[in-house]
């Protein structure tokens, strides 16, 4: 019986680059997966003529993931496109501050922000006088911060700290404070705050509950590197990493669904593939969400206490609904003139958080990747991708045979808010439209209420701690996750570092010999 | 004090790593829930497998019957999953060794799953691999096993319009029927006008339960159009004739939009696609059920010369790897089941990108009507082996079909 030296479990993002650093370093590596496709999130799917990228709204630019790509000799034809977002706030009934925008909406904001930190700045000072210096201030602690980083991780033996040391009092004071708290104390007006704080759903946390610094790492990549996205969806990303891994020997099983762990001693010895193949490994990356992973696949004697009791205490971050509609008009003649609009009930995020505790909230994030791709879809059509938040417990309630209908209702709930908010029609172009609600994301990814996002990166449970407690969170010295449940919680690059991080220690233990 | 993020305390920080551990180790020592609201509706709508028995086989015409199924508790089937009208089943079955599978539309409708049962409707194919086998082998009793419900040929309100023409050839009007007793059961709501072509009135499958539906709804009518008949014991309200783009103006509602679904055998889409094309509708408005498997890609115009009679292909699955042989005229999927090896499939018409496959060296020929694969398939160069014809030989690694 042949023995690996690293099974990885999940071909997510995470799961493909621990395969491919793997099998780069000359490890025997099988990837596993139970779907018939790499990526998870990263993926496409077509629908007639049109082929939709399911997850993707925009990479930091292409400098970070590209590098992460060369590491792994995966090649990907990247576009970059010069913009951030726009937020708008449609305007209730009686706000004194609406006023009638470009679209002849009435709003109380319309935030259409430029890529670069000093013109980000300007543009919130235009909006919101009085704004500029926090929000350049707020930039220089993020690239102090990197700097920080960097040197941290300079050289052996922690020998950069010297040069990281003067920064590590903000670092530490980004690290403990919400994003409310340090805007505040950076003296932002208020509003100005809302727009700044657009991103926090990426990551599903609002303003009161996200920490400064990891706000600040992921917001300053977008506004000062603009937007990145790969020319073919990210099924091009997913197969380029696929192409690495057997490249480098190792191998990949798609349709081969891990049903089970063997245990030796303890710990972690083989799995189970679609209930009858054993396979062996000296150690193991799993990329499968931990909730799942410990009911399905471990006895619960075999389960650590330890395990059982950081999953009771943790909360599963935000699920997705994405409406992905295929049109037989042109961005042109639709009237949209935005690759990233976020249309929001109020502009406070903690407000529009609490109303994504519900379907369906008036949250929605409309892209239109012909903005960035003119030719994505054929001549005369375009393709628009529908995102809104909500807690996986909506679906409480809903019985099968009623949830196609509720799809429905959902989709045209969402497709009405845009429609109202960019005042263009949507519904009498739809060509092709797939729905995808929490059971959607739950029947590909597996996790928890179908999130994408892992836990919830709340401030007690913030990127900082659960990077400095890494291996603390392991389960067995052999068994390493990674991916959205881990440090960096959702996001691509994030995905990407926490598979190559477990790869890394994987190669090390095995060339120790352990 | 000018604003700083000086006033805030950096000390902060390292009580936080010791409240991270005290929360994280405060948590409820149990399992954690194996399942939440949304992977119980992911789990009831698309099992991995489901197995069933035939609990009665119906006789619709000379060549064509239905099967009731119903679910085999004994195999660990409790419920059949809900469906969409339009949805088909995959069959699985083993034929004189190689492992085959077909889709079928459910021909009942959706409430009849949630009382338990399905109706798979097969027309005895000439030439046909597994309906031969179904009708000859399926009886009260027989175990079966399916895939969950799949397919998007389904009316959708925000994409479709209110009013649906569906033109049905043969055998191809189940999905039609599931759509209509939907209809009547209030599971969707669309107006549906059916023309059917069958040859004759005796091969009409389902007379009187349309007949039943249309009296039930006014949202669904019936015209019945008849090749073969002669104009003269053409009986009342019946046409003589086939699908033609006039036939499909006299039925269609004025100035308003509609929708033409089609569902029938390869000869009928070639026929009332060029009839469909005359009424200039927009592409939204056309929607076709699956091709179907598809053989003899010579037929085509496209397809290359000097292709040799026989390849070979090495086919890696999981860590078993074989060299088999086949006929260049077999799509890769029925090569590789014809030599016993199980190949994961649905749809067989290239659209549903189940089969998703790499290719390793060789070249294929693909059908461009069968052409969906995605942009980065080309060049990380993937094949769907179900509408790829092979050119040369080939080395392919194919997943696993065990789900």
């Amino acid at each position: 019986m042949k023995t690996y030296d690293v099974i990885v479990i999940g071909a997510g993002n995470g799961g493909l680059a621990a395969a491919a650093t793997c099998a780069k370093a000359g490890l025997s590596t099988l990837l596993l997966e139970r779907h018939n496709l790499p990526g998870g999130s990263a993926s496409s799917f077509v629908r007639g003529r049109f082929e939709f990228e399911p997850s993707l709204h925009e990479l930091a630019g292409v400098e970070m993931v590209g590098q992460q790509f060369d590491n792994l000799d995966a090649k990907v034809d990247w576009l970059t496109h010069a913009s951030t977002f726009r937020l708008i706030v449609p305007a209730k009934e009686g706000d004194k501050d609406a006023f009638v925008n470009e679209n002849g909406v009435r709003v109380t904001v319309d935030a259409r922000m430029p890529v670069g930190f000093e013109n980000f700045s300007r543009k919130l000072d235009e909006l919101v006088p009085g704004s500029y210096e926090s929000a350049m201030k707020a930039f220089e602690l993020s690239e102090n911060m990197f700097k920080a980083f960097d040197a941290l991780g300079d050289g052996e033996n922690y020998a950069g700290l010297p040069k990281a040391l003067p920064y590590m009092p903000d670092v530490m004071r980004m690290t403990s404070h919400t994003l409310n708290e340090a805007l505040n104390a950076l003296g932002m007006p208020k509003k100005a705050q809302d727009i700044f704080s657009t991103y926090w759903c990426y990551m599903g946390v609002p303003g009161s509950r996200f920490d400064f610094l990891y706000y600040m790492a992921m917001q300053s990549g977008y506004i000062k590197n603009g937007t990145g996205v790969p020319r073919l969806r990210s099924h091009e990303m997913s197969l380029a990493i696929d192409k690495s891994i057997r490249d480098h020997g190792g191998e990949i099983w798609y349709n081969s669904e891990v049903t089970k762990v063997l245990m030796r001693d303890g710990k972690p010895a083989g799995v189970v593939v679609n209930g009858s193949k054993e396979v062996y490994a000296k150690r193991f990356i799993c990329n499968a969400s931990p909730n799942f992973v410990w009911t399905d696949l471990f006895e619960e004697a075999d389960v650590p206490e330890k395990q059982k009791r950081m999953i009771n205490a943790r909360k599963t971050a935000v699920a997705l609904t994405t409406v992905y509609l295929g049109m037989n008009k042109t961005k042109e003649e639709l009237g949209i003139t935005d690759y990233s609009v976020f249309i929001a009930p109020d502009s406070d995020s903690d407000k529009q958080f609490e109303a994504c505790q519900n379907f369906f909230s008036g949250y929605c994030i409309i892209n239109c990747l012909n903005e960035i791709i003119p030719d994505c879809t054929p001549k005369g059509t375009s393709q628009l991708f529908l995102t809104t938040m909500t807690s996986g417990d909506v679906m409480k309630g809903v019985k099968p045979e009623d949830y196609k209908k509720f799809k429905t209702k959902v989709a045209r709930d969402m497709i009405e808010t845009c429609e109202k908010a960019l005042n263009i029609s949507i519904i009498p172009y739809i060509e092709e439209i797939e729905i995808a609600l929490p059971p959607t994301f739950s029947r590909y990814l597996n996790t928890p209420q179908g999130t994408p996002y892992g836990y919830m990166l709340d401030k007690w449970d913030s990127m900082l701690p659960r990077t400095i407690q890494f291996m603390q969170d392991q389960p067995f010295d052999n068994f390493l996750f990674c991916g959205a449940s881990q440090e960096r919680g959702d996001g691509y690059p994030s995905a990407y570092y926490t598979g190559e991080k477990a790869a890394r220690l994987t190669i090390k233990a095995i060339k120790e010999g352990k | 004090m000018a604003s700083s993020i000086k006033s805030l305390k950096a000390k902060k920080f390292l009580p936080m790593l010791g409240d991270r551990r005290a929360r994280l180790k405060a948590g409820e020592n149990r399992m954690p829930d194996g399942t939440d609201a949304a992977r119980a509706i992911a789990l009831a709508l698309h099992p991995k497998r489901q197995y069933l028995k035939v609990a009665q086989v119906i006789t619709r015409s000379a060549d064509c019957k239905s099967y009731v199924l119903v679910p085999d508790l004994g195999r660990g089937t409790e419920k059949l999953a809900y469906f969409g009208a339009g949805k088909y089943l995959s069959v699985f079955e083993t034929i004189g060794g190689s492992p085959v599978n077909r889709a079928y539309s459910i021909s009942s409708s959706p409430k009849k799953a949630l009382e338990g049962t399905y109706e798979l409707t097969v027309r005895k194919v000439e030439g046909g691999f597994m309906s031969r086998y179904i009708h000859e082998h399926w009886d009260v009793g027989t175990l079966v096993e399916v895939s969950a419900p799949a397919g998007n040929f389904e009316y959708q309100p925000l994409r479709d319009a209110p009013h649906v023409i569906a033109l049905a050839g043969g055998s191809g009007i189940t999905p039609f029927l599931s759509m209509a007793q939907a209809i009547a059961d209030g599971d969707e709501d669309f107006t549906l006008t059916l023309l059917y072509g069958s040859r004759d009135a005796e091969n009409i499958l389902f007379r009187d339960e349309l007949d039943i539906i249309a009296q039930k709804t006014d949202k669904v009518r019936v015209v019945h159009v008849l090749s073969d008949a002669s104009p003269d014991s053409l009986p009342e309200g019946m046409r003589q004739g086939f699908l033609t783009a006039d036939l499909i103006r006299e039925f269609a509602p004025a100035n308003e939009p509609y929708s033409v679904f089609l569902c029938g055998s390869q000869q009928m889409y070639a026929f009332v696609d060029k009839e469909i094309a005359k009424l200039g509708l927009e592409k939204k408005y056309i929607r076709h059920e699956l091709f179907g498997e598809f053989h003899n890609p010579a037929s085509l115009d496209d397809y290359p010369e000097n292709v040799p009679e026989t390849v070979q292909i090495t086919v890696t699955v999981q860590d078993e790897t074989k060299t088999v042989t086949g006929s260049s005229t077999d799509s890769v999927m029925q090569i590789l089941e014809k030599n016993g090896i199980a190949v994961p499939a649905r749809c067989r018409s290239g659209e549903c990108g189940f089969c998703h496959s790499h290719l390793l060296s060789g070249e294929v020929y693909v059908p461009k009507h069968m052409e969906f694969r995605r942009l980065a398939d080309y060049p990380f160069s993937c094949i769907h082996p179900c509408c790829s014809f092979p050119l040369t030989d080939l080395v392919i690694n194919v997943p696993s079909a065990e789900r």
